[in-house]
């Protein structure tokens, strides 16, 4: 790549450079061979090195005047003459070292090579992410949190820059490139060992999997997240061998599913992302008829987990492109408006689903729904983050933000594997069970535990691991212990735990034998997790835990030591 | 007929007889040694090296690599005519055995410049 800017360079300069040489040669030869008078009136002839000298600051329009001697008027014939081609000569080339610093295409080839030598001194583990959008900024924002090296790629310089602008820390590798390339895609590292993952979130299917297809030509090993927004084209990707595809709607529907029919296994769920482990008020989705406006992927969705549930639904075919064109406007509730959501029986049914692909649409049905059934339930699509506020304005019991499912989704699947195999586990489990082990959660931790994964290893648990690998044995019960008293049981809950072998064991009971490698997804109020943290990384703290005595070292232990044995 | 082949092959050559212009000569007199061909070398040596610059072959870079030891071994000589001349305000005589015997390695460089320079030329189907 260094040798690309070098050789941009070389091809525009060689013009400036010859004309240089050319004009001041011709200067030179005519200075000296012109004949001049010096103080005394004899007849000389001017040196190269004076001509070399004179040429030089006249070309650059120093001017310090006319050396050695006066000239004659031979000569001055010859300078004005030389003034016009070597100053514009000269000049040349001063603008054409200008615009090449200014060029484009220099600039691009800077910027790759700079982003080319940060990606070859990444020696942490990084994720490649695709496009620069609402989804995936947010995305961007929650590995930076975790402290995730993120490097991205996107076509527009524009969107490179407003990325710049919001200054993430670790500083995140950005650069303007075509995405479909392989080449670009094996200068953004995808070939590396470190490079863990690539995520695609773009709005287009086709680019997607386009994406997906070639990623997985040039590493087979890396971790492909690609959206797709239709069945045929998960379809199509799982044939691929793409094993993380986010389908918005698909997860929708699940999730609505979940709700209705397992709210307990919904919580648990929601846990993972911070949610309370309760259901409030104004979350409780009502039985009875359902009305779904809008029939397309969303709308289709939600329809087929609500025929699981066997819920009443009617439907409004609600186009948005349509309803603009014919309306012409994107406001839903004139008299006709009002006639459809009548005749869908909006005035005995308990909730309503805005569902199009048109945000104001959305709002629009709901706030009209409202003045006719005051007591019904809101459920909106929303499809941009760019409304937030507008949606948490008009008091819509529930809001599904595409992107942030989108970006939370493809978090977890980065950031906290554990957590991502444990909710698919759950998914098979049945509501009683998933009442149990939220009952279980509350009792032994409290409302509203920290979720977070833990590998028993050197690096996230010191104290632990040396102790396995001298051959001693631990049971969990021993390690959920509270650091002020070893009697009593930490306010602390153990999900799933995942061995070398990736096995998976659900809920491990206090007698599951600890072993090195094991993977915890772990429940605990935060101040019980930052003890069990410190309990297993810390060697004084581990071994009162497991032996109940202090652990003694220095020369206190030799002192002690001698005691004992007198 | 390949115009850019004409204009650099007149170049090249050109560096290498002027070269020899001025080398040729008794080594220790500097009447035979002209100064403006000495320029005219230097020159005609650059032009040749910039005209050179931008061929990414192999066989490109090692033609451009020949011209810069020429344009070296010239504008060292020159130097070191100017500082005999000007600096030391010696005998220039005393110096005129290292202005030539520099040009003599430029020539050197210059010949192997033509003969690559040929070499490339005859090996090409067009």
């Amino acid at each position: 790549m260094h040798n690309n800017i070098f050789w941009i360079i070389i091809r525009r300069m060689r013009t400036p450079l010859l004309v240089i040489i050319i004009t001041f040669s011709i200067t030179i030869l005519g200075l000296v061979l012109i004949p001049g008078v010096d103080s005394n009136g004899k007849p000389y002839h001017m040196t190269f090195l004076d001509a070399i000298y004179f040429v030089s600051f006249m070309a650059s329009t120093i001017g310090f005047g006319e050396i050695p001697y006066e000239f004659t008027y031979a000569q001055r014939l010859w300078v004005l003459f030389s003034i016009y081609i070597s100053v514009i000569g000269w000049f040349y080339a001063i603008g054409a070292l200008v615009t090449l610093i200014q060029d484009k295409n220099l600039i691009l080839e800077l910027n790759v090579a700079k982003f080319n030598k940060k990606i070859q001194n990444l020696k942490e583990h990084f994720v490649i992410i695709l496009g620069y959008n609402h989804s995936t900024r947010e995305l961007i924002k929650q590995l930076t949190a975790d402290g995730k090296r993120v490097v991205v790629l996107d076509k527009s310089q524009e969107k490179i820059d407003e990325l710049e602008l919001e200054h993430f820390v670790p500083e995140v590798y950005a650069l303007k490139a075509n995405v479909e390339s392989p080449d670009i895609l094996r200068l953004a590292g995808i070939k590396k060992r470190n490079c863990k993952a690539i995520v695609s979130l773009f709005d287009n299917d086709f680019k997607n999997t386009k994406i997906a297809l070639l990623a997985k030509l040039i590493n087979n090993k890396i971790n492909i997240i690609v959206k797709s927004s239709t069945t045929e084209q998960t379809q199509h990707l799982k044939n691929l061998g793409i094993k993380n595809i986010v389908d918005p709607f698909n997860l929708i529907a699940n999730r609505f599913y979940l709700a209705i029919s397992a709210p307990h296994l919904w919580i648990l769920e929601q846990m993972l992302f911070g949610h309370d482990l309760y259901i409030h008020d104004n979350e409780q989705l009502p039985k009875g008829k359902y009305i779904i406006c809008g029939y397309g992927r969303m709308g289709k969705a939600l329809r087929s987990s609500l025929q699981k549930t066997d819920t009443d639904c009617s439907f409004i075919d609600l186009k948005s492109a349509k309803h603009k064109a014919e309306k012409k406007s994107a406001i839903f509730g004139d008299a006709q408006d009002y006639q459809a959501l009548l005749e869908a029986g909006i005035e005995d049914a308990v909730a309503i689903i805005a569902a199009t692909k048109d945000d104001l649409i959305n709002l629009t049905i709901l706030l009209t729904a409202k003045k006719i059934n005051p007591d019904i339930y809101t459920i909106a699509r929303e499809n941009t983050l760019d409304d937030v506020t507008i949606f948490q304005a008009a008091k819509i019991d529930r809001v599904y933000i595409l992107e942030k499912i989108v970006s939370e989704y493809v978090h977890r699947v980065i950031s906290q594997p554990m957590a991502h195999q444990f909710l698919q586990i759950i998914h098979q489990h049945t509501e009683e069970w998933g009442e149990e082990v939220v009952e279980e959660l509350k009792r032994k931790t409290c409302y509203h535990p920290e979720i977070f994964e833990v590998r028993i290893v050197k690096s996230e648990a010191y104290a632990l691991t040396n102790y396995l690998k001298d051959g001693n044995k631990v049971r969990l019960g021993q390690i959920a212990r509270d650091l002020s008293n070893r009697e009593k049981r930490a306010k602390i809950h153990f999900l799933m735990v995942k061995n070398r072998k990736e096995e998976v064991t659900l809920l491990p009971d206090d007698n599951y034998e600890v072993k090195v490698s094991d993977r915890f997804l772990i429940a605990a109020t935060p101040e019980a997790r930052e003890n069990f943290e410190l309990l297993i990384n810390n060697v004084n703290e581990f071994e009162y835990t497991i032996t109940g005595h202090e652990l003694q070292f220095g020369i206190l232990k030799k002192i002690l030591e001698v005691k004992e044995e007198i | 007929m390949n115009t850019q082949k004409v204009i650099s092959g007149f170049f090249i050559i050109l560096a290498m007889t002027l070269n020899f212009g001025f080398f040729y000569g008794d080594i220790d007199t500097f009447t035979h040694h002209s100064p403006y061909e000495l320029f005219f070398a230097i020159v005609v040596n650059l032009i040749a090296t910039i005209l050179k610059l931008g061929d990414k072959t192999q066989v490109g870079s090692v033609l451009l690599a020949t011209s810069l030891v020429a344009d070296l071994q010239l504008l060292a000589a020159a130097i070191v005519w100017g500082v005999s001349v000007y600096v030391f305000h010696g005998d220039v005589q005393n110096y005129a055995q290292l202005v030539v015997s520099l040009s003599g390695g430029a020539l050197m460089a210059n010949i192997v410049s033509v003969i690559i320079f040929m070499g490339d030329t005859l090996k090409s189907k067009r």
